[in-house]
């Protein structure tokens, strides 16, 4: 029965596997992976089913990781585009999570400022960056402000999101404790608000640096998004792949990062019953 | 009429004159009147029952001074013979859902109230460690605990010890061992009468077990739904003995047993009206 044959295979519905049989699955997908790549660009140059010129075997890109590192100077260029990515982000937060706390304290300002975090949620992020061009010229401060205009709404609207998660009866307990307003704000919703707003950081973190590499990609001043423009128009074409495989590496590794410092800054929180 | 009695009257610590609530054609309560006296020495202890929907909740709400409930849409609410104006510590509340705060261990969750105040922190600290062992919890191994450390019946002494250590006129409680297994419930139930004793509050306590109400209370109120109206008050009898022991006392079960039957009754003609 195909019913049973599934179920042999996929376990119990939403059931999960044990540790070593989902590490093998993940392996075996990008084992996959490879060998497919392997398979499309195997043999000589002009026999392979995908040209180099286009993507390179698996070796060979491996193998340019050398220069990769050092003449094009990748730790340089990577730490360039964090830093950016960490000035604009860190005033958007600066900016955007005591407004959006205040408005989901005081819903009137919630619904002044709705058509301004509805448009900046909106716009296209690719507009943006003849805007800040406009606005701010080609040197640092416009890949500062891009990340800044880009993710500044979606911070204030994910904090007012955090604020207003924060179950009711916990603001009345603390009435009934006889807290005055600016206490309940100041001792309930701020500190029970906090681990989401910083979860939603961390989750638009990964956003804002998949951005920046957009902006960098003119005028051409250090930063990734640079080095994979210059990879592909000056070659090695191969140094677009392993660019690419290191964003996601770096930010993946940035995520689990931020996981961890939330997990100890609000250690509370997943502490278990004893 | 107040006055006849010669000394200056009390005035009542809770006073409802012909409350209503609406939400628009939605009439929550209507014309609920009573009047629980404050009887020197020690507080009455109000049990509160009735179907889903009867307006218990509301009633309790209205006292405690919380939105949406409050303020009422006609009618008159005095507590101590003064109008409520809004939340206050004098009147403290304990909810049926836990409602320790999250980032705040057992010890600062209590003390939180004189926080609000401004007690100094070893003071409050102090007055705390003494309330966490009057609720039965460990000052040695809990204290320190966050909630999420915490069983649900431990939780929900946080929640009274945090209310009691305020010393309030007024207890208001909402089903708050309704989310508690049966045994814990029963601890609970005691840990109350006794505490009860102590502080000396009036104490408003809503219930779905019929059980819990009548040995609790000293008095019971009825209430029917659609809209929620006060029908009945019963006397019961004070509690003498523990939760458990007092189920098989005779006069307990025949309280029981007659406030069943008018709940019943309430309950089916709500159900035929509404049905």
């Amino acid at each position: 029965m195909a019913g049973g044959l599934g179920r042999a295979f996929f376990g119990r519905l939403r059931e999960q596997s044990p540790f070593w049989v989902r590490v093998l699955l993940a392996s075996s997908s990008i084992a996959l992976i490879i060998f497919v790549w392997w398979l499309a660009t195997r043999g000589v140059a002009e026999e392979r089913v995908i040209s180099p010129a286009i993507l390179e075997s698996p070796g060979e890109t491996l193998a340019s990781f050398k220069s990769l590192w050092f003449d094009r100077a990748l730790t340089r260029n990577l730490v360039w585009s964090l830093w950016r990515v960490l000035q604009g982000f860190g005033l958007a937060a600066l900016v955007g999570v005591p407004i959006g706390i205040a408005a989901g304290t005081f819903r009137p300002l919630e619904s002044f400022l709705a058509p301004i975090t509805m448009f900046g949620r909106n716009v296209p992020i690719s507009a943006l960056v003849p805007l800040t061009l406009l606005w701010f010229g080609i040197e640092e401060t416009q890949k500062v402000m891009f990340i800044f205009i880009a993710s500044v709404a979606f911070v204030t609207v994910d904090a007012t999101r955090s604020t207003l998660d924060v179950e009711e009866r916990y603001v009345e307990t603390a009435y009934t404790l006889g807290a005055s307003r600016w206490q309940v704000v100041r001792k309930v919703i701020i500190p029970l608000a906090l681990p989401d707003v910083f979860n939603s950081l961390r989750l638009l973190f990964g956003l804002a640096f998949g951005y920046i590499i957009l902006a960098e990609m003119v005028n051409m001043d250090r930063g990734l998004g640079t080095l994979i423009l210059i990879s592909q128009r000056r070659g090695p074409k191969a140094h677009v792949y392993l660019i690419l495989i290191l964003i996601a590496l770096v930010a993946f590794g940035i995520d689990r990062g931020l996981q961890a410092l939330g997990r100890s800054l609000f250690a509370y929180k997943y502490a278990r019953e004893a | 009429m107040s006055g006849e009695v010669g000394a200056a009257p009390r005035p009542a610590v809770v006073e409802f004159k012909k409350v209503t609530k609406r939400y628009g054609a939605k009439v929550a309560i209507q014309d609920v009147t009573f009047s629980v006296a404050d009887v020197p020495g020690r507080g009455e202890f109000v049990g509160m029952l009735g179907p889903s929907g009867c307006g218990k909740s509301t009633v309790l709400r209205i006292i405690a001074g919380l939105a949406p409930q409050f303020p009422p849409s006609s009618g008159e609410v005095r507590v101590l013979g003064v109008p409520i104006e809004g939340p206050g510590a004098d009147r403290g509340m304990v909810f049926q859902e836990y409602t320790a705060f999250d980032n705040r261990t057992v010890l600062d969750n209590v003390a939180f109230g004189l926080e609000c105040r401004g007690v100094a922190r070893g003071e409050r600290h102090d007055a705390a460690r003494a309330f966490i062992a009057k609720v039965g919890l460990n000052v040695k191994t809990d204290a320190d605990k966050y909630p999420h450390e915490l069983s649900g019946g431990m939780r929900q002494r946080v929640a009274i010890a945090r209310t009691l250590i305020l010393k309030p006129r007024i207890i208001l409680m909402d089903e708050p061992f309704g989310a508690l297994d049966p045994m814990t419930r029963y601890r609970m139930q005691d840990l109350l009468v006794d505490l009860w004793k102590e502080v000396q509050a009036t104490v408003f306590f809503v219930t779905h077990s019929i059980e819990e109400a009548v040995y609790l209370g000293d008095r019971v109120f009825v209430m029917s739904p659609g809209p929620g109206r006060l029908v009945e008050e019963v006397a019961a009898p004070l509690p003498t003995a523990p939760a458990l022991a007092m189920n098989k006392d005779h006069k307990f079960q025949e309280v029981v047993a007659y406030v069943r039957e008018r709940v019943a009754k309430i309950d089916a003609e709500a159900l035929a009206a509404n049905g």
